[in-house]
């Protein structure tokens, strides 16, 4: 690598600088994308991987610094990052300056390999990337030479596209107007918190083909009929709790933009949406619910409206008043906003990452995918939905103790037809 | 296979109770202690913490550049009275509190008390060579400094030792308040008449023995204890 070719600095993207804002001793915006291989993981091998695999991304073997105004990455040249066994606990908060400054962790446990990182890096697209990237390279170094490269397997012989460190927003950050944001007050889940360290995980895995059927009962997507049986799970547990007056249930759910504007980026580039009811306009049936979020996704997913979003969450930054005020101070506002406004918007997260594609010499060696939300911001529960061939994994990762929202989501799945294996992580309570 | 006769979702084999609804997994026909591997591991993980290395060599660069120069001006310079020493003993006071924040963070609570008090009667001690008068150091400054710490020292000792709750802290804290004002008027008096007489100090002390009197009722009747929780709680 000679001087002057790389790029010694990047700005954050356009989501990436509200992540670092939000840290806190006990939260840092990690999320976790783990693969389970089907024969055991060699820690050495692996190892020799990650060294080989992380310096083709530029942007995930970085660091965070602090400048005056802004926030940016830096290169990281500094040992690292070392593979380490698997925890009870992930989606541990990320400390700038510790773990020599890495911002990405990989964890073995039999046959899972776990690749932890801070949201300010990139997105799950881009994490993927890197942890397909990272089993290609560590599956060819066992011997299997006949995997090639091509979707999530990038080339880690080829130097960096300059599309894939790219902010992708700000090239599509061009509409006229800019809609305003929503901003309503939603249902949160009431919950006993569990102590700093603690991350209570539910996997359900199920058929893709079973989930597909049901779906299709109701005239739905697999996402759109998720998205109903949680705002379905919210409704109930706020209707059983003892509430003073109902609130809507919304969901925050992450679009991936690169479905709508071509972009190579590896950072994020995703927005968000809320689809919701309010229960206040009367007591929904579940087919009404699935009607529901059903229109509401082909009304507001498309371009256009997207376009809007973009642009409105670029204005604040493109602004030169806002771009000279110090970080600190910026600091303080974001956080401010953030929980006062954008944190009490829905009720829940979801994600869905779709069917995960991998080359085909690459698919009789993996078992499934599991991606984790990690830590809530604040006490609730969040889900990732992906699905591997005829595995489909919903993992639900929450910060308090009761899990009433699962147990009612997963009811309402059984009761559907859905056969449903539950994993957890969860203490064995002996009362 | 075992599936939660609650909830109806199948289970993971290591699993004894439903993940959801804490239901305990009870299978007749398979009743042997089951050793199977778990989904998850069982060992916690620790957030690796952030060395303050930089910054306490930082803060200790300022301090002591701060201290050197006023020493260099004081000798070199302006060379009327030793009004340096104030500096630096400001610096040396500042130094030392800034031990256990950035330096070592594992330095007990209570040597990290000793130690601000000497180095708060090490900058009275020079402040007393500094203007040639040492009797009010060794008759007032001294005692009193001896004093606050010895009753900082019991504080803290009382409040990680024994049972800590709102009230328990606050009868310890009104305890040390009489007692610091006691033990003030008694050191003041005595070094400007050569004689103690409570005055000012008493009518605090009563004040803090009510409340004192207060405290411990309402601990040692639980009755009383759970409704003043009931009706306070927030």
């Amino acid at each position: 690598m000679e001087k002057g070719v790389r790029r010694d600095w990047y700005k954050l993207d356009l989501s990436a600088i509200v992540y670092p804002t939000l840290q806190r001793r006990d939260f840092s915006s990690v999320y976790r994308l783990s693969v389970l291989l089907k024969e055991e993981i060699d820690p050495r091998v692996l190892q020799q991987a990650v060294d080989m695999t992380l310096p083709r991304f530029p942007t995930y073997k970085a660091a965070i610094r602090k400048g005056l105004f802004w926030r940016y990455l830096e290169p990281n040249n500094r040992p690292g990052p070392f593979v380490q066994e698997d925890v009870k606990n992930p989606c541990q908060p990320m400390y700038f300056k510790a773990n020599n400054r890495y911002l990405v962790k990989v964890y073995y446990y039999r046959n899972r390999i776990a690749l932890e990182a801070h949201h300010s890096l990139g997105d799950g697209t881009g994490g993927m990337c890197v942890l397909q990237t990272l089993v290609a390279v560590y599956l060819r170094l066992l011997g299997h030479e006949e995997i090639e490269n091509g979707g999530f397997v990038l080339d880690i012989g080829r130097e960096p596209d300059p599309e894939e460190l790219e902010d992708a927003y700000m090239r599509y950050a061009n509409a006229k107007v800019r809609p305003p944001r929503p901003g309503e007050k939603t249902y949160r889940v009431r919950g006993t918190k569990e102590p700093f360290y603690t991350l209570n995980i539910i996997d359900g895995i199920m058929s893709v083909s079973q989930v597909m059927a049901v779906a299709k009962k109701y005239n739905a997507t697999i996402t759109e009929y998720l998205n109903a049986v949680l705002l379905y799970a919210l409704l109930t547990k706020q209707e059983k709790d003892w509430h003073l007056r109902l609130r809507p249930v919304k969901i925050a759910m992450p679009v991936n933009l690169r479905r709508f504007f071509p972009s190579k980026t590896l950072r994020n580039f995703i927005t968000m949406i809320y689809p919701g009811v309010d229960p206040r306009l009367g007591d929904y049936t579940f087919e009404e619910i699935v009607t529901q979020v059903h229109n509401y996704m082909r009304y507001y997913l498309n371009e256009k409206f997207l376009r809007g979003d973009i642009t409105t969450n670029a204005a604040t930054q493109k602004n030169p008043l806002i771009r000279v005020v110090p970080l600190f101070i910026k600091d303080f506002v974001v956080r401010m906003f953030y929980t006062k406004v954008q944190d009490k918007n829905s009720s829940a997260g979801l994600t869905n990452m779709g069917a995960i594609k991998v080359p085909e010499g690459m698919k009789p060696y993996i078992e499934r995918f599991d991606i984790y939300m990690g830590q809530p911001f604040s006490s609730r529960t969040n889900c990732a939905i992906v699905s591997f061939d005829d595995i489909l994994t919903i993992n639900f990762a929450s910060s308090i103790i009761e899990a009433d929202v699962e147990r009612y989501f997963f009811r309402k799945l059984v009761s559907d037809g859905i056969h449903v294996k539950i994993e957890s992580n969860r203490e064995i309570t002996e009362e | 296979m075992s599936y939660c006769v609650n909830c109806g979702v199948e289970l993971d084999p290591s699993a004894k109770n439903c993940p959801l609804c804490n239901t305990p997994v009870i299978n007749p026909s398979d009743l042997k202690t089951r050793q199977q591997p778990t989904p998850f591991p069982k060992e916690k993980g620790q957030v690796e913490t952030v060395k303050r290395k930089d910054l306490g060599i930082l803060l200790s660069t300022v301090v002591l550049a701060t201290a050197v120069t006023c020493g260099i001006l004081n000798a070199f310079v302006f060379q009327g009275t030793l009004w340096s020493l104030a500096v630096i003993g400001v610096c040396v006071i500042l130094w030392v509190i800034m031990i256990p924040v950035v330096i070592y963070t594992k330095q007990s609570i209570y040597v990290s008390l000793l130690f601000d008090g000497a180095a708060v009667m090490v900058y009275l001690y020079m402040i007393a060579y500094m203007i040639q008068r040492d009797d009010w150091f060794y008759g007032l400054g001294m005692p009193i400094v001896l004093w606050v710490i010895f009753l900082s020292e019991c504080f803290v000792l009382c409040v990680r030792k024994l049972p800590r709750s709102f009230l328990t802290v606050a009868l310890y804290l009104f305890t040390a308040l009489a007692l610091l004002c006691l033990g003030l008027e008694f050191l003041i008096d005595l070094y400007l008449d050569g004689q103690a007489a409570f005055q000012w100090s008493a009518i605090v002390a009563t004040v803090c023995v009510i409340v004192d009197i207060a405290i411990i009722t309402l601990l040692s009747r639980r009755r009383l204890r759970n409704e003043v929780r009931r009706r306070l709680h927030f």
